[in-house]
């Protein structure tokens, strides 16, 4: 059975920026190991630490390019507006800055009132270098399955492998436990799979 | 385990399809970053827009603590201002509630629900000695009726239009004096009565620390107006109330039987000396007998009423007043004195504000929390559709 927090962190990538961190893989313990512990927020370094995993969350749920750019920046202005509003006491700058996210996502699927439709493939999927043919054919077969995930699914997916949010920054972002975060994640994962290898 | 490790690929898989932002994206987001978000449009660029951006970035408790000093600060204006305009044209004690407070009467002002009517005594309400004036004074309408032409009450403070009108007054004073003063003001009083050409029909006066006196006068309803105006420059007034009543017409219908009963008398007076017999001049003898006495009791009426008119009833009240014992110096007492009273106008001030902010609040915050709650129950709809 699956335990929480078993999951394979993202891949490292190679650091250029330190403000780039998160953004160029680097995991979110050392990302919140550096976050200021005080009240105030460090905007900037927040920014760039997250903005490619706010973006790879709003383009993971809502599978529109565009979409996903007005999302990532209505979210960082957002945050941005408020930022002196932000308070440790209740959680990480991240969860935060997420929890800011999800709301500019699900106001814009409410917007449009609809299922987002991949009108851009998030990722050229078969276009990862180095990856060898078996890879390519199941990155193909996964963004398949992705689409075929209910919305609530999908924002899981997103929020832990794309944004690489811990199961605990999940759950204060989604309003739920973290128990049952994992407990859904394992769930969708059981579904994912199924789908690829019915697939196969 | 197997199924967790056989997740682990998948997992490996997503982070490698996860999306990526394009490089334009990326640039313009960062320059808007450091350039802090500027405006985009021209509603960004308005005050209103610009104001609610800046609400919307204060911390709440900032907010709390914003709000708190200006409710602070209103409620110490309202108690300096209701305070200030208390000592300069009212009666400084408290004589109502708190919200008597909130409202002081200025002199010559009614304190009733009816205006004063220009018959009405225009009596300088302003004490001796540079104290404070009366606060509190009152007088029933006049009633503005023609009739019969009345000299009587053709006085100085009451309107020629009362003179064809058989007009009842009244009046009430309080007084108050410091304990040592007591007895010289009733002196005055008496001095008053006399120069008014008034009578004292009953006056009671006590010494000591609490002491006062009560005086139940009768004064010339035409000299009526001078004798109050004295009377109230004696000393503080704590309180004058007047009253007017119309009498005419039971005045009238005295006079009206009065007059009946005097022909009826003649007529009898006539039939006495027209009888000729013994028996026939008795009976008319009684019935005239039964005639006078009741144009006696007529005549005695209309003397009543007559003299209801021509005299006014007025009762003073000289109350000690403890806290002005101090020679005039503002010593600790008063400071106490004052400090009360500051805190209760404050704790008014406060009460009112309480009741008209709370229920505001309240709305506003049940209408807050249902947006809210609205607003997230439609977003996580969004997620299910």
């Amino acid at each position: 059975m699956h335990r929480q927090g078993s999951w394979p962190k993202p891949p490292e990538r190679h650091v250029t920026d330190p403000h780039l961190a998160r953004s160029k893989g680097v995991n979110e313990t050392a990302i919140d190991t550096a976050a200021p512990a005080s009240a105030d927020l460090d905007f900037e370094r927040l920014y760039h630490s997250s903005r490619d995993d706010v973006y790879a969350y709003a383009a993971g749920l809502l599978r529109d390019q565009a979409a996903a750019e007005d999302v990532t920046a209505a979210a960082f202005e957002r945050a941005y507006r408020k930022r002196s509003r932000f308070d440790t006491r209740k959680g990480s700058a991240r969860a935060w800055l997420f929890g800011i996210a999800r709301n500019a996502a699900l106001d814009e699927l409410r917007r449009r009132g609809r299922h987002a439709e991949l009108s851009v493939d998030p990722v050229d999927a078969a276009s990862v270098p180095g990856a060898d043919e078996h890879g390519s054919e199941l990155r193909l077969l996964l963004a398949d399955a992705l689409g075929g995930l209910e919305a609530r699914e999908r924002e899981l997916i997103a929020l832990k492998f794309f944004a690489g949010l811990s199961n605990g920054e999940i759950a204060r972002v989604i309003g739920i436990g973290a128990s049952n975060v994992g407990t859904r994640l394992n769930r969708t994962m059981d579904k994912l799979r199924e789908a690829c290898d019915g697939a196969l | 385990m197997e199924r967790s490790n056989n997740h682990n690929d998948l997992a490996t898989t997503l982070a490698e399809v996860r999306p990526g932002p394009r490089d334009a994206f990326a640039e313009e987001l960062n320059e808007r970053v450091a350039a802090g978000f500027p405006p985009r449009s021209r509603f960004d660029n308005s005050p209103l827009a610009g104001f609610l951006a800046w609400a919307r970035a204060i911390k709440p408790q900032r907010l709390l603590f914003a709000g708190g000093t200006a409710a602070l600060a209103t409620i110490a204006i309202a108690t300096v201002v209701i305070a200030s305009g208390n000592s300069t044209t009212s009666d400084p004690r408290p004589t109502g509630g708190l919200l008597s407070d909130l409202a002081p009467v200025e002199p010559g002002e009614s304190s009733g629900s009816e205006s004063i009517p220009q018959a009405a005594p225009h009596l300088p309400a302003t004490s001796a000695a540079g104290k404070s004036s009366a606060s509190a004074e009152s007088a029933s309408v006049e009633p503005q009726i023609g009739g019969p032409s009345n000299d009587r009450a053709n006085s100085l403070s009451f309107k020629p239009e009362s003179r064809h009108r058989e007009i009842e007054r009244s009046a009430q004073i309080g007084l108050l004096a410091e304990p040592a003063d007591v007895a010289g003001d009733s002196t005055k009083i008496f001095a008053a009565v006399h120069d008014a050409d008034g009578i004292v029909l009953h006056s009671t006066t006590s010494s000591g620390s609490n002491a006062g006196a009560i005086f139940a006068l009768l004064i010339p309803s035409a000299r009526l107006g001078d004798a109050l105006a004295t009377i109230s420059s004696i000393d503080e007034v704590s309180f004058r109330h007047e009253a007017t009543d119309d009498i005419t017409a039971p005045t009238v219908s005295a006079r009206e039987e009065l007059e009946e009963s005097r022909a009826r008398i003649d007529t009898l007076l006539a039939q006495l000396a027209a009888a000729e017999i013994e028996s026939e001049a008795e009976a008319v003898e009684s019935e005239l007998r039964g005639e006078r006495r009741h144009a006696a009791r007529l005549r005695a009426r209309l003397a009543n009423l007559d003299r209801r008119t021509t005299y006014s009833r007025v009762s003073v009240r000289i109350a000690s007043d403890p806290s002005a014992d101090s020679g005039g110096a503002w010593g600790f007492d008063d400071a106490i004195g004052d400090a009360g009273r500051i805190l209760a106008v404050a704790a008014a001030v406060t009460l009112v504000g309480l009741a008209i902010a709370a229920p505001i609040a309240l709305i506003a915050f049940l209408a807050w929390l249902a947006h809210r709650l609205w607003l997230r129950t439609r977003r996580e709809r969004a997620l299910d559709a």
